[in-house]
């Protein structure tokens, strides 16, 4: 009897820290339930040749948001055009902005210490210039 | 049950607290500032009080409990470790308690088996459980040298690096997050849960868990859930460690409410069952050698007693002795 309210205990502790391990692994993306690449129906290239009429004046979404909450915006444009090929974001306010890194450095790399200003003086490492190149190394 | 309620409505009041003062007061200043400062200073002083007063405490005798064979003869195999007989093995076991917790190692549970038989158990999960909490707590601690610095120390940042070496979620997980919030969890279900632990808990035992899970929740809530802009918080931060009394530039509530439970728990910290955190290091029975046999110890404020010797006393009755016809020793 008591081990077998060992065991249960066991797999709910089990069960908890899956639940829990879950909700930290999908935390930064927003609750997308994984896609299959819709990249069959979808065609992925049209998406990024095509024209996405920026407008530099605004950003994607208010600096105070975008203060606290860039890191995710960038994981889930990443997850979104890597995994689901979706590549356009729409806005609240209707506009559209393709789903590159490219978009936000199209003016924030004005100037080429605008990322590493905060970050290493929050000493915060991104891994972003892991794969990408950072502004500090196109612009010289 | 109340053991477990008041702390925990206590711990919500103290969360209220800032948050109210920061949303309808507007008190970043007393939250950011003067309060940060003073629980430090009575965290340092009173840690300092609590030490000194211990320190002065005379340790007379040596008492240390001993679970192994003390040196003595040759031929007898003595335990150098659990029976430390000079300061070096008791340094080692002091600390080896405190990096490794040895003796919650040797927990055992008693049960009642069949309704009547009472067995004994190895149980280690209180060990598990409690290093688990203590080692995360630490590491947690010391990665937040990352809002104090302004470049981060070669070793805090290998620390760091390790902490969050699964690469997962953005921004990156840290092991110790989890580890703690789980520690914490079962600490506090370890107390509720077994009635022998939860007939000699007390609130005093409830209140630091409570307080330092809700503490976690917040800091992790913090910077995976709800997000900060984590630059003020920088400013801040650095703004207390150089002694500056600048007001801070506007930071959510949220933040407040961890920074004022960590103030909370700094002073509560020399008043409390926490000291144990000083206390470890001070206790006789664990940090003195037991070498009763191998050296003589004397009481030090032992009085000066004037002892009166029988020569003396023979001295002054020898001619009264011999008239009565007792036996003196010197004609």
């Amino acid at each position: 009897m008591n081990k077998l309210r060992q065991t249960l205990v066991a797999i709910v502790a089990g069960i908890a820290v899956f639940a829990a391990a879950w909700f930290f692994v999908h935390a930064g993306h927003g609750g997308v339930t994984p896609a299959r690449a819709a990249a069959e129906s979808a065609p992925v290239k049209s998406a990024v040749t095509k024209a996405i009429p920026i407008d530099s004046t605004k950003c994607v979404a208010p600096a105070e948001y975008m203060r606290a909450n860039h890191m995710r915006v960038l994981d889930k444009w990443r997850f979104d055009s890597v995994r689901s090929g979706a590549r356009t974001f729409v806005t609240p306010d209707g506009r559209h902005f393709d789903k590159s890194l490219k978009t936000c450095l199209g003016c924030h790399a004005q100037n080429p210490m605008f990322c590493f200003m905060c970050h290493q003086y929050a000493n915060v490492k991104p891994t972003c210039w892991n794969c990408h190149l950072s502004p500090m190394e196109t612009q010289k | 049950m109340k053991k477990v309620l008041i702390p925990f409505i206590m711990v919500m009041v103290l969360a209220i607290i800032p948050y109210a003062g920061i949303t309808f007061g507007k008190l970043d200043y007393l939250f950011g500032v003067i309060i940060p400062y003073a629980s430090v200073a009575i965290l340092l002083l009173g840690f300092l009080y609590k030490l000194v007063d211990w320190l002065r405490r005379p340790v007379p005798f040596r008492i240390p409990t001993t679970c192994g064979q003390e040196k003595s003869l040759d031929w007898i195999k003595d335990n150098p470790l659990e029976s430390p007989s000079n300061p070096f093995m008791a340094a080692v076991r002091v600390l080896s308690e405190v990096l490794l917790f040895r003796s919650l190692f040797r927990n055992t549970k008693a049960e009642l088996h069949g309704g009547s038989k009472l067995a004994y158990g190895s149980h280690k999960w209180l060990w598990l459980g409690g290093l688990a909490f203590h080692w995360s707590l630490l590491i947690i601690v010391i990665r937040h040298a990352r809002f104090f610095f302004d470049t981060l120390p070669a070793p805090i940042e290998l620390i760091e690096a390790f902490d969050r070496f699964l690469d997962v979620t953005v921004p990156a997980l840290y092991i110790t997050d989890g580890i703690a919030l789980a520690a914490v969890t079962f600490l506090v279900v370890r107390r509720i849960q077994d009635e022998k632990v939860r007939l000699i808990s007390l609130a005093t035992d409830y209140f630091p868990l409570f307080l330092i899970g809700t503490i976690a929740i917040l800091g992790v809530s913090m910077r995976y859930v709800t997000k900060v802009d984590v630059m003020p918080i920088k400013a801040l931060a650095l703004g207390l460690a150089s002694f500056s009394l600048d007001a801070p530039s506007p930071i959510g509530a949220l933040f407040y409410v961890h920074l004022f439970l960590v103030c909370v728990l700094l002073c509560y910290i020399p008043f409390s069952k926490l000291m144990h955190m000083g206390g470890i290091f001070l206790s006789p029975t664990r940090n003195l050698p037991n070498d009763s046999r191998a050296k003589r110890h004397v009481n030090p404020w032992n009085p000066d007693i004037k002892f009166r010797t029988y020569a003396e006393y023979e001295d002054d009755y020898r001619e009264k002795m011999k008239k009565a016809g007792i036996p003196v020793e010197k004609q």
